[in-house]
């Protein structure tokens, strides 16, 4: 007759009502799982889109007021970083895109992003070189009409013909294919892997401007951003004319710093909407606690009539609504490894288990509910007079 | 030195104000080891107050209760239900067993408080539901039992601890004439081998029975008197 048997006999004796009973921890318990697991798994994606987008870039953006009085600085520029940010820096590329219908053969691709860009190019945005050749020098030199294409590209343009020394068309131009990168982002339409670089060299017959406005500047680490900012700022001051120009610098991580700012404060906002629903399912065991109590006013009665201490009334109803409770956080913790894996799978296609301390967490609070709402419906039966308690009916 | 000594007890209600109730008013009672003593009365009588008392159930409002030469108003609640585990064994006239404990372990349960080890308590328990020839119910629930069994299981309750002191509420009041006979035949035997018993009722052919009747009316006791000498 331990008291754990008992408080399992009273919870089975009365099943529907301790289910319902339980149904607030187990809500509550689920939820915490659930939101953990599916901020989790928001970061996890926001974070795979930054890492494909590439870390540590610094775009530049020139704006001429003039446009028929601009300055190209693109040599300018490419120098300075070789000569003083060499150490710091991975990469710089010219940044311009246009769109337009690329040609081969019979098929056609309208949906591509087209890049000007050099050499370094592949290297600032994270692709990396599949089949053929990248970008080289000589080729934005000579202007040289070649392109290296996305795997979205190649795909629609070439099945599963090596588009490699194909030769396309854009805007009417032909381009001779010398490389095709890795696949990075699903090979579908409008992703990052329906693009195609060409020199940026052919900015000016096809974008009908000379000056490059915009670069991209790949840092080696995170830490070596804000020097080679100022490095930056210190050449564009001193290289344009305030008269005639402006620039912006943009660190590329603080749009990443910033989604994990908002992935932070969701997490705050659903643990406390979990939380919120934990405490109410806590006040609903209490709730039931204490109608037991006055259900059994007549055993508590019979039992201190016979000789039970305080102690062994308090004991059985804290027993009981731990267990209640312990057994909704358990149910709980089942449902919410369902849940989570479950809506894992259909919104971020990711395999999300809930992180093990917030379980464990989630089942110790469950227990600490219980122990807590059911001391003052304990506390009230351990206190009721005997006489008083054998006159209930 | 008396057992139980009440001296001048008093149980008043709403003291003071116009519902004023005396249940108990003015008591002086001694009872000795050994007696089976029926206390008698209708109802309101303040019987079964003064069993409450006698039971350390309920305190009194007013007076002095000595159980074993130790007052009871220096006892602690702790103490109090330590009396009633050790020194006390009840019968109700409600039987009042726990529903969801089977019969035996209704029989166990004032063990358990004690501390009594467990195999020891079942048969203990057993031994009691023996002498009361119920021992072939014990795994059955109280519900499945009729009116006397129930009564044969709340005896087996008060025994099974060997308490010096039976305390029995109006223990026939529920019960046919023959069950009711069997139950006052078996308190006589526990009388017959020592155990003090304290009987309340408002019948007098019950009251008969006992060894010593205090009739009690508006809360006094109007008469007291002995039936039968103890047997030495």
């Amino acid at each position: 007759m331990s008291a754990i048997k008992l408080a399992f006999d009273a919870i089975l004796e009365k099943k529907g009502r301790s289910f319902l009973t339980m149904l607030g921890i187990i809500i509550g318990v689920a939820a915490v799982l659930i939101l953990v697991g599916l901020v989790s798994g928001y970061n996890a994606d926001i974070t795979a889109y930054y890492e494909k987008l590439g870390v540590n870039k610094i775009t530049v953006d020139i704006t001429y007021y003039d446009r028929t009085n601009t300055v190209d600085i693109t040599d300018d520029l490419i120098a300075f970083i070789g000569d003083d940010l060499a150490d710091a820096v991975i990469g710089i590329t010219p940044e311009s895109t246009s769109t337009g219908t690329l040609k081969y053969m019979a098929n056609s691709n309208s949906t591509a992003t087209v890049y000007f860009g050099n050499e370094q190019w592949s290297a600032c945005n994270n692709y990396v070189i599949d089949r053929g050749r990248d970008l080289l020098p000589i080729d934005a030199a000579q202007r040289s009409r070649v392109c290296v294409i996305g795997t979205y590209v190649a795909e629609s343009l070439f099945g599963y013909i090596n588009p490699v020394g194909k030769t396309i068309t854009f805007g009417g131009e032909p381009f001779l294919v010398v490389g095709t990168y890795y696949q990075k982002d699903g090979t579908a339409e409008d992703s990052m892997d329906d693009m195609i670089v060409i020199p940026y060299t052919h900015i000016r017959a096809l974008k009908n401007t000379a000056t490059v406005t915009k670069f991209t500047v790949k840092v080696q680490n995170a830490d070596l951003m804000e020097t080679v900012m100022a490095e930056l700022e210190y050449f564009l001051g001193d290289t344009l004319s305030t008269n005639t120009s402006s620039y912006t610098l943009e660190n590329g991580n603080d749009a990443m710093t910033e989604s994990d700012e908002e992935t932070a404060s969701i997490s705050i906002v659903l643990g406390g909407v979990a939380c919120i629903a934990l405490l109410v399912g806590g006040i609903g065991i209490m709730n039931i606690m204490l109608v037991t109590v006055t259900e059994r006013t007549r055993e508590i009665g019979i039992k201190k009539a016979i000789g039970a201490q305080r102690s062994v009334i308090i004991t059985q109803f804290l027993v009981e609504s731990s267990v209640l409770s312990a057994a909704g956080g358990v149910i709980g913790i089942v449902i919410g490894y369902a849940g989570s894996l479950i809506l894992g799978k259909i919104i971020y296609d990711l395999i999300l288990v809930p992180d093990t301390l917030v379980t464990v967490g989630a089942a110790l609070f469950s227990v600490v509910i219980g122990v807590v709402f059911g001391l003052y419906p304990a506390v009230k039966a351990s206190g009721l007079q005997p006489v008083d308690a054998l006159r209930a009916d | 030195m008396a057992l139980i000594e009440l001296h001048n007890i008093y149980k008043i209600y709403a003291e003071g104000e116009e519902n004023e109730v005396r249940a108990l008013d003015g008591v002086d009672l001694t009872i000795d080891r050994g007696e089976f003593v029926a206390i008698v009365g209708t109802s309101g009588s303040g019987k079964s107050t003064m069993m409450n008392i006698l039971g350390c159930l309920d305190v009194p409002t007013y007076g002095d209760y000595y159980l074993d030469g130790i007052s009871i108003k220096e006892r602690t609640e702790r103490e109090l239900a330590e009396i009633r585990n050790f020194q006390i064994g009840f019968i109700f006239q409600g039987y009042n067993l726990i529903p969801s404990l089977s019969v035996w372990q209704n029989v166990a349960l004032p063990m358990s408080y004690q501390g009594v080890r467990k195999d020891e308590q079942y048969d203990r328990a057993m031994a009691a539901l023996e002498q009361v020839e119920i021992a072939e119910k014990a795994e059955n629930r109280p519900n499945q039992l009729s009116g006397g069994q129930q009564q044969r299981v709340a005896i087996a309750r008060a025994i099974a601890t060997q308490s010096p002191i039976i305390m029995a509420d109006e223990p026939t009041g529920a019960l046919d004439t023959k069950t009711g006979a069997q139950v006052l035949s078996i308190l006589r035997d526990l009388n017959r081998a020592g155990t003090t018993v304290i009987l309340i009722t408002h019948d007098n052919g019950i009251a008969a029975q006992a060894r010593r009747r205090v009739r009690v009316q508006d809360g006094k006791i109007i008469e007291d008197e002995i039936l039968e000498e103890v047997s030495p």
